[in-house]
């Protein structure tokens, strides 16, 4: 079925209601057979097949087989020759995390490869074969060049997708192909397991299913093959938990691919969250935690510490705590503590500057003790806070 | 919510004609600019759909509770479908056609290595003519063409007029590991056409409506057992290997080689492990010798050679090419030789497996798509209906009815001379030419056979043979007599007997075969097909291979040990003193020709002459 479905928007744009009949009948005659004129389609005119494009494609995907092999995360997956020297273009994912990256090409040859760049921002990443094999030199490599302009599509075109999706084939066999139509051209919210998936730029939706276990990094083509995007991973949409079908348009990962090849490709900077040091410090060590209700006696007192400066001892057991109200309100609340666990709890949240009034028992005496929580000395960011640290307020 | 939707349809009543007057001019012009061949194409496959609709089958289990799809094949009534969805149904289905009819059906053969079962429907009337796809060539399906799938997915249709989808055939020649124990799927179609739980069984078509394939199975991971963009049908030149076995009644097996390959480090097939008893083995293949072609399939990994292997039923004998390094010449040395394939299900198996009684789940296995929806009951199912009188069980067979009938078939076509009556001892005289084993030239001497149907005399030259096949401790020498044929005294025996007495001379049955080819020169160039009766007496199992549609038996191998090669008889017609009788015989035994026999005079003689004559 010769299937030129990609004229109709065309016709479409150029007919509005109001302009005579006879004009549109012309227009619309017309432009389907510039277009037809113009970009010869590719499928047998008489059959619709894609066959001789599918097989003309094939040298220039290649099957990657990394790490992985567990439940979820597959050890191979799909990518494209984007240079006659072996620069394979692919999807990042901890596949390529292990220094024993290979690649089967159609011809049923294997290569060792090595990871050039990787962009977890863009999701992709760009593989080299190993130059040291011999069998691979003599080899006339097909490749989708990326110097080419890359056709313009829109929603509604047919595509050919092109992967190693369930590891069908190995060695020489050829990729599976699959037809979709471009269903949506958007951003993507969208979860794999657990985490966000990193890419937030503009996607391809396919109404195909096309991402299936390993077809990441496979080519997404027009019905002229000509490359348009990569197949990307198995995800899962976060609102309805249905599987997504979507590809990374090419045009996204240009820039990227030209930098890696010259070898000045410099990571995406990543804003990273800045933790801001708002601990506060007492300087009281309590006793170890060693009982359900450990009493939260003071093992030691910090020098220059806020616990200093009041006067506190070891050996004082702390009974009560007047601290700020945690509603934020400004005024105190007053707590009986019954552990050191419980005391923890208490002075965790508390920022620098704030003000408390501790109650400890010394011998045979109740002291009262004003203290002022002060920034914590020589704390390191991004540092979680360990047991031992919160204990040293 | 009501009132919500009441809200949009009257929005939708209000504006929908202003909407329409603006779109019109929209929409004839759309419909004027589609390219005519668009148009054309659309109504070619309106056309192919309409025609193949009323070949699909919707296939039930009694109760209607859960089934599958298939394909009637012919005009009698004969459909193909997948092993698991008749697994569950029982020896008689019930099949609904797309004319909303519910005909009675049973089960004729079945594949469950292969996932093909064939099922014949049952006709309402004599003369009944079933409507019936036609076979195309799966070996000409190329990845990237177009392909419909028909069926009964989720068994939605109640009137029995298929789902019919569309999609592109995605990869072909594709291995799928056996799901469980034994069921395999070589060899076959993937497509990315839609096929779902139900559709199991269903045809696969090409765009000029012929059956390419039967779907039965999909990858699956994580997303429930529904379509996943990647589904599989067995390709149909596969089933036309296994079709006369399934008409046969037979409960078929796959082939293997005897041997097991290992990839090697240049992605080539090498043998690892042979086993002795092998066929291939006796041929001359040894471990470290790389397949080079199977079948005239040239072979890559070796994943493609079990691939490629498991298309042929067990028993089928090939071409293999191989090639060796022959280190004293330090050359690499390649040959072709014939193999007769081994089995994949241990011999015993059929024995005593009930093929009416459902086989228990198989453990761990790979969901398919088409697994039929699960019935409650696994108690064996008993025949019902119309089909049941076409129902014979019986150990080793899916239905020994129709086995009966292909070999009644195949008997009547044969050639019985009249007057060759079993009473009657048959004296044979001619020269037979022997080849010398070292200067290979012929060497001719005068030949006297006399057949009574107990013992066989043979005067060869100044040389007396003479065994008695069926006598209690009869020396194994004597059976393979003459020497280096391999046991050509046997062999006519049974021929004689397969001629006078038909099925009767097997007191352990003579059942058809199937389909098998032959090689007349022992060369694959050679190749006929032909249909195979199979007669097992006392320790002595005899395969005639036979062209019914020529009335001749072309030739037949006579085993008179297991796993040793047979005695091969190779009859051709060329001048014979009797018309119903070949004039020449040639015999081999292993890899070589033993000699030729040139049949001059034929004398019955009735056996008290004979003895009195002695």
């Amino acid at each position: 079925m010769t299937s030129r479905y990609s004229q109709l928007p065309s016709s479409r744009r150029t007919n509005r209601p109001g302009i005579a009949q006879g004009v549109f009948v012309l227009l619309a005659w017309l432009c389907p057979w510039a277009t037809f004129i113009l970009a010869q389609p590719l499928p047998d005119p008489h059959t619709g097949s894609f066959a001789q494009l599918v097989r003309d494609l094939q040298p220039k995907l290649v099957k990657i087989y990394g790490a992985g092999g567990y439940i979820g995360v597959t050890d191979w997956c799909s990518g494209v020759l984007v240079s006659p020297d072996g620069l394979i273009l692919t999807v990042y994912s901890p596949t390529l995390d292990t220094e024993n990256l290979r690649v089967h090409l159609y011809d049923g040859t294997r290569h060792e490869c090595d990871l050039v760049a990787a962009e977890p921002l863009l999701d992709v990443a760009l593989l080299r074969i190993r130059d040291g094999d011999k069998k691979f030199r003599e080899l006339p490599l097909e490749y989708f060049d990326l110097n080419q302009p890359t056709p313009k599509v829109q929603v509604g075109d047919w595509v050919l997708a092109f992967s190693n999706c369930f590891q069908i084939a190995t060695r020489e066999e050829p990729l599976t192909v699959q037809r979709s139509v471009i269903a949506a051209i958007t951003t993507l919210a969208a979860r794999r397991g657990i985490h966000e998936l990193p890419y937030q730029g503009t996607v391809y939706i396919l109404d195909g299913i096309t991402n299936n276990p390993g077809s990441h990094g496979g080519a997404v083509v027009t019905r002229r093959g000509e490359l348009i995007g990569l197949i990307g991973k198995e995800v899962r949409n976060t609102l309805t938990e249905t599987w997504v079908n979507y590809a990374i348009p090419i045009e996204a990962l240009k820039d990227f691919v030209a930098k890696a090849r010259a070898g000045n490709y410099k990571p995406l900077e990543r804003k990273k969250p800045v933790i801001e040091d708002r601990g506060g410090f007492l300087g009281i060590v309590l006793v170890p935690n060693l009982l359900d209700r450990t009493p939260p006696y003071i093992d030691e007192v910090l020098p220059d510490s806020p616990a200093e400066k009041a006067g506190l001892r070891p050996d004082d057991l702390i009974v009560m705590v007047r601290l700020p109200a945690r509603d934020g309100s400004g005024t105190y609340e007053e707590h009986v503590v019954h552990s050191v666990r419980h005391w923890r709890d208490l002075t965790l949240p508390l920022e620098p500057g704030a003000k408390i009034q501790v109650i400890v028992r010394r011998q045979q005496q109740l002291l009262r003790m004003d203290l002022e929580v002060v920034r914590r000395p020589g704390f390191r960011l991004n540092k979680p806070a360990t047991d031992k640290a919160a204990d040293q307020q | 919510m009501g009132k919500r939707a009441g809200f949009t349809s009257l929005i939708m009543s209000r504006w929908s004609s202003t909407l329409l007057a603006l779109l019109s001019p929209v929409a004839i012009a759309i419909s004027s600019a589609l390219d005519p061949i668009v148009l054309q194409d659309e109504n070619q496959r309106v056309a192919v759909i309409d025609k193949l609709t009323p070949s699909v089958v919707a296939v039930f289990d009694r109760n209607g509770r859960g089934g599958g799809s298939g394909v009637l094949i012919d005009e009698e009534g004969y459909a193909l479908t997948n092993f698991h969805v008749v697994q569950p149904t029982g020896p008689t289905p019930r099949c609904g056609l797309s004319d909303g009819q519910l005909y009675d059906a049973v089960v004729v053969g079945l594949d469950p290595v292969g996932d093909v079962a064939l099922i014949k429907l049952i006709p309402p009337k004599p003369g009944f003519k079933f409507p019936y796809a036609p076979l195309g060539d799966s070996d000409t399906v190329r990845a990237g063409d177009w392909s419909i799938a028909a069926g009964n997915p989720f068994l939605l249709a109640t009137d029995f007029r298929p789902t019919v989808t569309f999609g592109l055939v995605s990869g072909v020649r594709r291995y799928q590991y056996p799901a469980g124990t034994i069921l395999e799927y070589t060899d076959c179609i993937q497509i990315d056409t839609s096929i779902n739980p139900g559709n199991s069984g269903g045809p696969l078509f090409n765009l000029r409506g012929e059956v390419i394939g039967i779907n039965g199975r999909g990858s699956f991971e994580k997303r429930g057992r529904i379509n996943s963009g990647v589904g599989y049908a067995i390709s149909i030149n596969q089933i036309k290997n296994f079709l006369g076995h399934l008409r046969g009644g037979l409960l078929v097996d796959h082939a293997t080689l005897g041997a097991v390959a290992r990839t090697g480090e240049d992605g080539r097939a090498y043998v690892f492990d042979i086993l002795e008893r092998s066929d291939a083995y006796r041929r001359g293949l040894r471990t470290d010798d790389r397949i080079v072609s199977v079948n005239d399939r040239p072979i890559g990994n070796a994943n493609q050679l079990q691939n490629v292997l498991g298309i042929f039923p067990r028993g089928w004998r090939i071409p293999v090419v191989y090639e060796r390094v022959d280190k004293e010449e330090n050359r690499i040395v390649r040959k072709e030789i014939l193999v007769r394939l081994m089995g994949l299900i241990p011999r015993e198996l059929p024995e005593d497996r009930k093929p009416e009684k459902p086989e228990e789940p198989k453990p761990g296995e790979k969901p398919a798509p088409g697994k039929p929806i699960p019935i409650k009951s696994r108690k064996p199912m008993k025949p019902e209906g119309e089909g049941a009188k076409y129902y014979v069980p019986r150990p080793g067979f899916a239905n020994y009815y129709f086995n009966e009938l292909e070999r009644k078939r195949v008997l009547a076509a044969l050639p019985r001379p009249q007057d060759m009556t079993a009473d009657k001892v048959w004296v044979l005289q001619g020269e037979v030419e022997l080849y010398d084993e070292l200067t290979g030239k012929p060497v001719q001497h005068p030949f006297k056979l006399e057949l009574d149907g107990k013992k066989v005399l043979m005067k060869l030259g100044p040389i007396d043979y003479q065994t008695e096949p069926l006598r209690v401790g009869e020396p194994i020498g004597n059976l393979r007599q003459p020497p280096g044929s391999g046991g050509l005294l046997v062999a006519l025996h049974y021929w004689r007997l397969l001629l006078t007495d038909q099925d009767k001379g097997f007191e352990q049955g003579l059942h058809y075969g199937g389909y098998e080819p032959f090689y007349p020169d022992g060369t694959s160039k050679s190749r006929i097909l032909t249909e195979v009766l199979n007669g097992t007496s006392g320790p002595f199992t005899v395969k005639f291979f036979t062209r019914p549609q020529e009335k001749r038996v072309c030739g037949l191998e006579c085993y008179i040990e297991e796993d040793a090669d047979p005695c091969e008889l190779i009859f051709t017609a060329a001048n014979g003193p009797k018309p119903d009788l070949p004039g020449k015989v040639e015999v081999r035994f292993g890899d070589r020709r033993w000699g030729t026999l040139h049949l001059r005079k034929v004398e019955l003689v009735q056996p008290e002459a004979e003895s009195e004559k002695r």
